[in-house]
C-alpha cells in the first residue's frame, strides 16, 4: 500500500523524520521499505497482511500510527448536501445472490459535468500508482484509497431500466470490461447487471458500455460489499486483479460501505457539480452485528510468555477502536467496524504484542521433560547412505524435481519403462517444467554437461531426491512418490601428471564396486545381472537385485544417450530404487570376534567356457567349499592364446579358516579338490596347470 | 703354518676393507672362507702337522676364522648401508612436484547446511521426521487454517496435480500430519523441498527449501519461541547472534512473526513464526486451552545464501562444481 506523508498528515500528526516513522511501522509489522518520494511527494510503501484489509487505506493507516504514537485520528470532514428527490425513484437495485453480496448501496447524482481533476487529487492518485482518468472515475479511486471501500460509478442512463441486479453470471454470458477486453463470464461469477446484460463484474472491473464519458450526467454511485471467497474466485477465473478485487477479497467489513459512499457523494458534487438525490438505495437485508470478543488477562501472558499490565492492554485496545469493558480479569472487547481479522481472542493477544511490541517479549526456554530428539529410521538410513557415497569420492548435486517430458526421450526411456508414467502438472508455469522427475539420472546428466562446458573433470555426480511415478489405474491420478539415487560418473577417479589414463578412468566396475560398497555398508545383500535396458550400452547394463526384486539399473551410458545429452567420452551412470534399498538397510552394528586361529591360503585357477557368468563359478565355489572356506578374491580373469578357444581362465585367492583351532593343510587341500569337482561336474571347468 | 696363518689373516683384513661393494665383499668372504676357501685349505692341512703343532696351528686357525669373520661382518654392514644410501639417493624425488589426487566427494553446500539447521534443533529436543513433497490440499491449506479462495493462498501460488493433490507450498504441512499422529508434549522438525509458482529471479526458484519445526506442549508460549530461535541462531551464525521478530501474518499462527538475524552488518530474513493458531490446534485434536504450540518455518536456501554471500538462488541448482567445491 503506497501512502503520500502529506495525505496521512491530513488524518494524524506524523513525526517527521521519515526513517523514525519507518522503524516504528516495521515493528508493527509494515515492513522496511524506504520512504519514496514522487516529485514533492514523499510516499511510504507499506506492506499490508492479507487478513487486514483495513489498512489499504489512508485512514486504515492512520488509525494504526494514532494507536503507536497515542494520537487521535481527524476524520475527513465533509458534508453531504441532498436533493429533495429520491433516488428510489430514478433507479432501483436487486440482490439475487445475497451471499456474494451481502450489502449493496447506490446514490445517483444527477447534473455532473464531467472533465479534469484538481491538481491536487491528481497528484496524490498518482503518488499511490493511480492514474487520473475523469473527475469522477477519480473520486471513486480517491476515496478507495482514503476509506479501503472500492466503488464504481455507472453512467446512470446506459444501464437498461435504470436498474441495477446483482446476480450470478449466465452461461456464455459476455462482457467488455474498462480495459477493453471482451471477456467471457461463467455462473461461478458474480456480476452487476442491468435489466438485460451484464455491465460489470462485481467486485472486479465496471463494463466499457456504462462508463463514466463526457457526456454523462447522471451518475449512479456503487458502493457495495462483496464477499471476499466469492470476489477472489471471480477475480481468479477471470484472470484479472484490481485494486478494487483486492480489496474485497479480504472480506470487506459491510458496516463501513454508507460511511465511503457519501464521502464519495460529496466529493463528486464538489469537484464535478452535481447533486445527490436523497434516501441512498441500500440493499443490507442481515445487517452485521458488531464483533465482541471476551479477552481472558491471563491468557495473555500463557500466549506470550510476558505479563502485560491489564491498563497497558485495555489502553492499546481502545487506541485501536476497541469498546472495552472489564469485569475481573476479563475484558469484553468491541471491534470497531472494519477490523475483519479481529475475530477471537488470540486475535486481541496479537494486537497487544504487536503494540506492545514484540521485542519486549523475553527470550526463554521450554522447561518440559526434555528427551534427546531424534531422525527418523529412513532419513537416518538416508543420511548413511549419502555419507557412504561421499566417502566414496562422488560430489552430491541437486536438480530440480520438475521436467518436461522430453528429457526421457533424450535419455532413451523405452516406452513401455514405468519411468514414463509421469506426473502431469495442472498449472506448470513454465514450458520446460511441466511434469514431476520420475528418473534423477537426466537432471545428473545435463549436470554433467554443465561442468564439462566449463571445462570442469572429472564430473562424479550423485543425487538423492523424490521421484513421482503416477500409480497405474484408478480414476484420480494417484501419485507415487519415492526416494530414489542417481550416479553419473565422467572422467579419471584420479589425477596427477603422468598418471596412465587407462589406470585411472572410471570403467564400469569402479561403478559397480561402489554399488557394492554402498549396499555392504547398508547391510543389504545385492546381486547383479546383465540387464537390456536401452539407455545403457547393450554389453555394459546391470540390473541390481536385491531378494531377487530390482532396485536399479546401472552400466555405461549408451553412446547415443549421451550424443543426446551433449556428453563426450564415457559415462557411468546408475539409477536406484532408494527407497527399496533402505526398506531394506540395517544400520544397527555389533562387535564380532577377529579370527584367532591362522587361515590356510589356497589358489584356484580353472579354464571355463568364456560366456559363463563368473557369478556362476563363484557360486559353485562358495558352495563346495563350505563353511571353511572364508574368502573367494577373483584376481585374474584372461581369455586369450594362452586359453584353449572358447574358454577363459578365473583365478582365485581362496582362504580357509576354523574358528575354533588351527587348519591344517589336508583340510584345506581336501576342500579345495572339492571345489574342483564341483567346478567340473556342474560347469565343466578343467583345473589350469 | 703359524706364518701362513698371519699372513692369510692380514691379505683377509686388507681385502675385507678394500671391498667396496656388496658384490666385492661377497667375493672376498668366497676367497677366505668359503668351502674351498683359503681359509678352509690351511684347515685341511691340518691333519698333515706334527702332533705338537697341531693343536697351536688348530687354535690360531679358530682365531682368525672368527676374526675374519668378525672383520667381514663389519665391513658387510658399512658397504650394506653404503649400498642402501646410494639406492636411496637414486630413488629421490622432486618434492616440489604436484602430489596425485584421489577425488574426493562433497555435500552439496545446501544439503548439509540443511543438515546442520537439523542438527541444531534435535540437539535441543526436535525429532526429525519425514514427508512427502506431493500433498493433499486439505493437508498442505484446510488443515492449516487457510480454506479455499482464501487470499493467503496468493502468497503461495500453488502447483496442483489433481483438485486434490498438490506440491506442498510449504513443510509446515508436514506439522499438521504430525499433530494429528502424535499427541503432546512433541518436538518435531521436518525439512526438504517445497514448490511454489514463483517467477525465477535471484532470489526464487519454482522449488525450495525449508525447515520446519513446532512445539506443542503445556505452558510452551511466544517467549520460548524467541529463546529457541535465538539458541538456534546462535549456533548457526556465532554467540553475538541477534534476532529480530516483527509482526506478520499467516494463517496458522497467532500471533505470527517474521524473524530476521543480524548477520554481516545487515538483517537477514530467517523465515516465519509464531504461536499455533488454536483453530489448527483444533483441527489436529488438540485442546488449545490445554496446550499451546510454536511453531517457525522457511530456514532453507535463503539461510545458506546468507551464510555463506552466495548472491543468487540460481546457482544452487547449477551444480557447478567450481561452486561445490569451494565449500
Amino acid at each position: 500500500m503506497r501512502v503520500p506523508l502529506s495525505w496521512l498528515r491530513e488524518f494524524v500528526p506524523v513525526p517527521e523524520d521519515p526513517a523514525a516513522l519507518i522503524d516504528r511501522l516495521a515493528m508493527l509489522g509494515f515492513g522496511h521499505e524506504p520512504v519514496e518520494w514522487v516529485g514533492e511527494e514523499a510516499v511510504l510503501d507499506l506492506e499490508v497482511a492479507s487478513n487486514r484489509p483495513d489498512l489499504l487505506s489512508v485512514l486504515g493507516v492512520a488509525r494504526e500510527v494514532a494507536a503507536a504514537w497515542e494520537r487521535e485520528v481527524t476524520p475527513p470532514v465533509f458534508t453531504l448536501r441532498r436533493s429533495t428527490s429520491r433516488a428510489g425513484a430514478a433507479a432501483a437495485v436487486a440482490v439475487e445472490d445475497p451471499d456474494g453480496c451481502p450489502r449493496y448501496t447506490a446514490h445517483v447524482i444527477t447534473g455532473v459535468r464531467v472533465g479534469t481533476s484538481p491538481d491536487w487529487m491528481v497528484r496524490r492518485l498518482e503518488a499511490s500508482g493511480i492514474r487520473s482518468i475523469n473527475n469522477v472515475v477519480d473520486v471513486t479511486n480517491y476515496v478507495m484509497l482514503e476509506q479501503g471501500q472500492p466503488l464504481h460509478a455507472f453512467d446512470l442512463d446506459r444501464l437498461a431500466g435504470a436498474r441495477i441486479v446483482v446476480r450470478r453470471a449466465r452461461p456464455g454470458e459476455r462482457v467488455v470490461t474498462l480495459d477493453g477486453v471482451d471477456r467471457a463470464l461463467d455462473p461461478e461469477m458474480l456480476v452487476i447487471a442491468d435489466a438485460e446484460r451484464a455491465v460489470a463484474v462485481a467486485g472486479v472491473m465496471g463494463g466499457a458500455d456504462t462508463e463514466i464519458g463526457a457526456s454523462t450526467s447522471r451518475v449512479l454511485l456503487e458502493a457495495a460489499a462483496f464477499h471476499g471467497p466469492q470476489a477472489r474466485r471471480t477475480a481468479r477465473r477471470l484472470g484479472l486483479r484490481t485494486e478494487s478485487s483486492a480489496r474485497f477479497e479480504r472480506s470487506l467489513d459491510p458496516r463501513g460501505v454508507l460511511d465511503a459512499a457519501h464521502r464519495a457523494a460529496a466529493l463528486i458534487a464538489e469537484v464535478a457539480g452535481g447533486q445527490t438525490l436523497a434516501g441512498a438505495i441500500d440493499v443490507y437485508p442481515h445487517p452485521a452485528p458488531p464483533t465482541v470478543i471476551t479477552l481472558r488477562l491471563p491468557r495473555i501472558a500463557r500466549v506470550l510468555g510476558l505479563e502485560v499490565p491489564e491498563d497497558a492492554v485495555a489502553a492499546i485496545l481502545r487506541r485501536l477502536g476497541c469498546r472495552v469493558t472489564r469485569r475481573g480479569r476479563r475484558l469484553t472487547v468491541t471491534v470497531p467496524a472494519g477490523r475483519v481479522d479481529l475475530q477471537r481472542e488470540e486475535d486481541l493477544i496479537e494486537e497487544v504484542a504487536r503494540h506492545h511490541g514484540y521485542d519486549r517479549i523475553p527470550e526463554a526456554m521450554p522447561v518440559e521433560a526434555i528427551q534427546a530428539g531424534r531422525a527418523a529410521p529412513v532419513l537416518e538410513a538416508e543420511a548413511f547412505g549419502r555419507d557412504v557415497l561421499i566417502r566414496g569420492g562422488l560430489d552430491e548435486a541437486v536438480t530440480l524435481s520438475l521436467i518436461s517430458p522430453d528429457i526421457l526421450d533424450r535419455l532413451g526411456v523405452a516406452a513401455d519403462d514405468t519411468a514414463r508414467r509421469l506426473v502431469q502438472l495442472q498449472n506448470p508455469l513454465l514450458a520446460d517444467h511441466t511434469h514431476l522427475r520420475s528418473m534423477i539420472l537426466p537432471g545428473l546428466l545435463d549436470a554433467v554437461r554443465v561442468n564439462l562446458s566449463h571445462r570442469v573433470e572429472p564430473v562424479h555426480l550423485f543425487e538423492i531426491g523424490r521421484v513421482f511415478h503416477a500409480a497405474a489405474g484408478g480414476v484420480r491420478p494417484e501419485v507415487e512418490e519415492r526416494r530414489a539415487l542417481g550416479i553419473a560418473m565422467h572422467g579419471r577417479l584420479a589425477r596427477g601428471w603422468n598418471l596412465p589414463a587407462e589406470a585411472s578412468d572410471v570403467t564400469f566396475f569402479h561403478l559397480k564396486g561402489l554399488l557394492e560398497e554402498l549396499t555392504a555398508e547398508l547391510r543389504v545383500g545385492i546381486s547383479v545381472e546383465a540387464a537390456a535396458v536401452p539407455w545403457l550400452h547393450p554389453g555394459r547394463s546391470a540390473r541390481l537385485l536385491a531378494d531377487g526384486a530390482e532396485i536399479g539399473m546401472f552400466g555405461e551410458l549408451h553412446p547415443a544417450a549421451a550424443e543426446r545429452f551433449d556428453l563426450t567420452g564415457r559415462v557411468h551412470v546408475a539409477e536406484i530404487n532408494l527407497e527399496a534399498l533402505l526398506r531394506r538397510a540395517t544400520l544397527a552394528r555389533r562387535f564380532e570376534p577377529l579370527p584367532r586361529y591362522p587361515s590356510v591360503d589356497r589358489d584356484l585357477a580353472v579354464f571355463v567356457p568364456a560366456e559363463m557368468p563368473q557369478a556362476e563359478v563363484r557360486r559353485v565355489i562358495r558352495q563346495a567349499g563350505g563353511p571353511l572356506l572364508e574368502m573367494v578374491d577373483l584376481f585374474d580373469v584372461y581369455t586369450g592364446p594362452q586359453a584353449p578357444a572358447g574358454q577363459c581362465s578365473l583365478a582365485y585367492a581362496l582362504q580357509f579358516r576354523a574358528p575354533d583351532r588351527t587348519l591344517t593343510a589336508e583340510e584345506a587341500d581336501a576342500a579345495l579338490s572339492r571345489i574342483h569337482d564341483a567346478l567340473r561336474s556342474t560347469l565343466g571347468a578343467t583345473p589350469r596347470a | 703354518m703359524q706364518d701362513e696363518i698371519a699372513r692369510l689373516r692380514q691379505e683377509a683384513e686388507h681385502d675385507v676393507v678394500v671391498a667396496e661393494t656388496a658384490g666385492a665383499l661377497e667375493e672376498v668372504r668366497r676367497i677366505y672362507l668359503g668351502r674351498r676357501g683359503r681359509l678352509a685349505v690351511l684347515f685341511d692341512r691340518l691333519p698333515q702337522l706334527p702332533e705338537s703343532e697341531r693343536r697351536a696351528a688348530g687354535q690360531a686357525l679358530n682365531e682368525v676364522r672368527a676374526q675374519i669373520e668378525e672383520r667381514f661382518r663389519r665391513r658387510a654392514a658399512v658397504v650394506a648401508g653404503r649400498d642402501r644410501s646410494a639406492q636411496l639417493e637414486q630413488e629421490r624425488l622432486d618434492v616440489t612436484l604436484p602430489g596425485w589426487h584421489r577425488h574426493l566427494g562433497r555435500r552439496h553446500i545446501l544439503s548439509r547446511t540443511v543438515e546442520e539447521v537439523q542438527e541444531i534443533f534435535i540437539r535441543m529436543g526436535f525429532d526429525l521426521v519425514d514427508g512427502s513433497e506431493v500433498e493433499t490440499d486439505e493437508c498442505n491449506f484446510e488443515h492449516l487454517n487457510i480454506p479455499r479462495d482464501h487470499p493467503a493462498r496468493d502468497t503461495m501460488d500453488t502447483f496442483y496435480i489433481s483438485d486434490e493433490l498438490l506440491l506442498r507450498t510449504h513443510t509446515t504441512v508436514v506439522d499438521a500430519r504430525i499433530m494429528r499422529e502424535r499427541r503432546p508434549p512433541m518436538r518435531v522438525l521436518a525439512a526438504g523441498r517445497c514448490y511454489r509458482r514463483d517467477v525465477v529471479d535471484a532470489t526464487h526458484m519454482p522449488v525450495f527449501h525449508q525447515v520446519d519445526g513446532f512445539m506443542v506442549g503445556e505452558g510452551i508460549t511466544f517467549a520460548d519461541l524467541k529463546g529457541v530461535l535465538l539458541a538456534f541462531a546462535r549456533q548457526m551464525f556465532g554467540q553475538e547472534a541477534r534476532l529480530r521478530f516483527e509482526p506478520d501474518y499467516f494463517p496458522f499462527t497467532e500471533p505470527s512473526a517474521q524473524v530476521a538475524v543480524w548477520f554481516n552488518d545487515t538483517w537477514l530474513e530467517l523465515g516465519g513464526c509464531g504461536m499455533f493458531h488454536p483453530r489448527v490446534l483444533e483441527m489436529a485434536g488438540i485442546d488449545p486451552e490445554r496446550y499451546t504450540a510454536f511453531a517457525f518455518g522457511g530456514f532453507g536456501d535463503r539461510v545458506v545464501m546468507a551464510r555463506y554471500g552466495i548472491p543468487d538462488i540460481r546457482l544452487f541448482w547449477e551444480n557447478d562444481l567450481r561452486l561445490l567445491r569451494q565449500f
